[in-house]
């Protein structure tokens, strides 16, 4: 990945996202360590239907169209540096 | 009411008397939805304070429900003067009336009792077609048909008899001048809602009291102007076909426009080619986020943000300004018509008896809030179901 170019987060901020622990997902940025915020862009979006397929389970996000579920800030962000220094090496 | 293309927007102010802890003039407005009829009646009862106010709100009260009835004034003022009690001090038994009835075609007849000559207004200027007949020595009737952009304006002696006793007005403010007045603000604001016109009025009185009311002062204002609209989508079509009828009713709509619902403002940008955006710090721990799309004026979440919406519709609870229930219902409240456009499309994910909260249907928290909206805010409501 090129320097320029960041790794999109899409939260999904549907109904059962959001009641299902996705309301504390907006936080994210705060969370994020210094040295990958810069790569990290941080998007909302309506509800992605994800939800629609009873085997998964919300919250969901998106990391580069990739899609996580029952995402946890925590989660996210481990998997945002993996991510970043995969893309480094 | 509202035929084809009217709203009658209503608005009652007041202040009391001076050291008294109630008004003794009493507003009394009802909506008739299924004769399309609107009647509003304005009393002021013998004194002030409590016993005032007790007149007139039984004067007020029979005059509304006898003119539901269709009694002619006549019959009504009789029953109104056999029923209030006889003042101990003064030896009578009295309080004034304005009985305002309009129909569905805006027919309107208005009978007076006692009050100060109510006044209309066609644009800025006073209509001066209005003949009264006496019907007796004191009752007076009057009929006329409204035009959009009439306003009706009623008050009671505490408004004319404002600033009594001063060197520029001795005689209070006397009708021409309360005319001259009027016209002024609308002049300058020919879309001035009823609400704000009858603030400014007794505002005016009150001042000419010095800020201390000689009297009860009440002021209202009836204004026939074009309804504003408003549209809120929630929730898929039934049928995926209908999706293009969907999203071109909304795309048509002339009015302010709000959907509620992720995957109805999905559907809806799928269908007209649009971008959603959402704003993903605008929510809180209660409510997911807003979103926005070019032409519509507000995209929410659906069921979780109607439900919020229903909760402080009913209970009257005010929200902050970036809340989206509270941004739902801010339009709501600046609008005449609301539409509902709801899809009855079942979320199969919201039936999960797992979920931490119990996510209602659709369909029947719309109800429940176009009946709050037509009985606690006068609203006219409209909802189809797609």
């Amino acid at each position: 990945m090129s320097a320029e170019k960041k790794v999109v987060v899409k939260i999904c901020t549907g109904t059962l996202c959001h009641v299902m622990g996705g309301s504390e997902l907006p936080e994210l940025a705060g969370h994020l360590p210094e040295s990958i915020k810069p790569k990290v862009e941080i998007k909302g979006m309506t509800c992605g239907g994800f939800c629609k397929d009873g085997n998964r389970k919300p919250p969901f996000v998106t990391i580069n169209d990739v899609l996580m579920e029952q995402a946890s800030i925590e989660k996210i962000v481990s998997n945002l540096e993996k991510a970043i220094s995969d893309d480094a090496e | 009411m509202a035929t084809a293309d009217y709203f009658i927007e209503i608005a009652h102010r007041n202040i009391q008397k001076a050291g008294q802890e109630v008004c003794g003039d009493v507003f009394l407005s009802r909506k008739l939805y299924d004769e399309g009829r609107t009647i509003s009646v304005l009393s002021d009862g013998l004194g002030s304070g409590i016993k005032a106010n007790i007149l007139a709100t039984l004067t007020a009260s029979m005059a509304l429900n006898f003119t539901v009835e269709h009694q002619p004034p006549e019959r009504t003022s009789q029953a109104i003067r056999d029923a209030l009690p006889i003042d101990q001090d003064r030896k009578i038994s009295y309080a004034t009336f304005s009985i305002v009835d309009i129909e569905y075609d805006n027919e309107t007849s208005i009978v007076e009792y006692g009050n100060p000559p109510f006044i209309v207004f066609r644009g800025a200027a006073p209509y001066k077609g209005i003949i009264r007949k006496d019907f007796n020595a004191d009752i007076k009737k009057c009929n006329f048909c409204a035009q959009r952009e009439d306003r009706i304006v009623l008050f009671s002696d505490g408004v004319s008899q404002s600033g009594i006793g001063r060197i520029e007005m001795p005689f209070g403010w006397d009708s021409e001048n309360i005319e001259n007045y009027i016209s002024g603000i609308l002049e300058k604001n020919p879309g001035i809602s009823a609400e704000e016109l009858a603030q400014k009025i007794i505002g005016r009185a009150y001042m000419n009291d010095s800020m201390h009311a000689q009297d009860d002062i009440s002021c209202i204002v009836i204004y026939f102007r074009k309804p504003r609209k408003l549209l809120i989508c929630s929730g898929p079509p039934y049928k995926k076909e209908k999706d293009r009828l969907f999203a071109d009713t909304i795309e048509c709509f002339d009015g302010n426009k709000i959907i509620c619902g992720g995957t109805t403002a999905q559907i809806i940008g799928r269908e007209l080619g649009l971008e959603i955006e959402t704003d993903l710090f605008s929510g809180d721990n209660q409510l997911p986020p807003v979103s926005y799309m070019k032409g519509i004026d507000l995209v929410t979440e659906g069921i979780l943000t109607i439900g919020k919406v229903a909760e402080c519709l009913e209970s009257g609870e005010m929200l902050p300004e970036k809340n989206p229930a509270g941004k739902i219902i801010r339009y709501i409240l600046a609008n005449d018509h609301i539409r509902f456009l709801v899809g009855t499309k079942i979320n199969e994910a919201h039936q999960d008896p797992n979920l931490p909260v119990e996510l209602e249907i659709r369909r029947n928290v719309i109800k429940k809030i176009a009946q709050i909206l037509k009985e606690k805010y006068l609203k006219e409501v409209e909802i189809q179901f797609i």
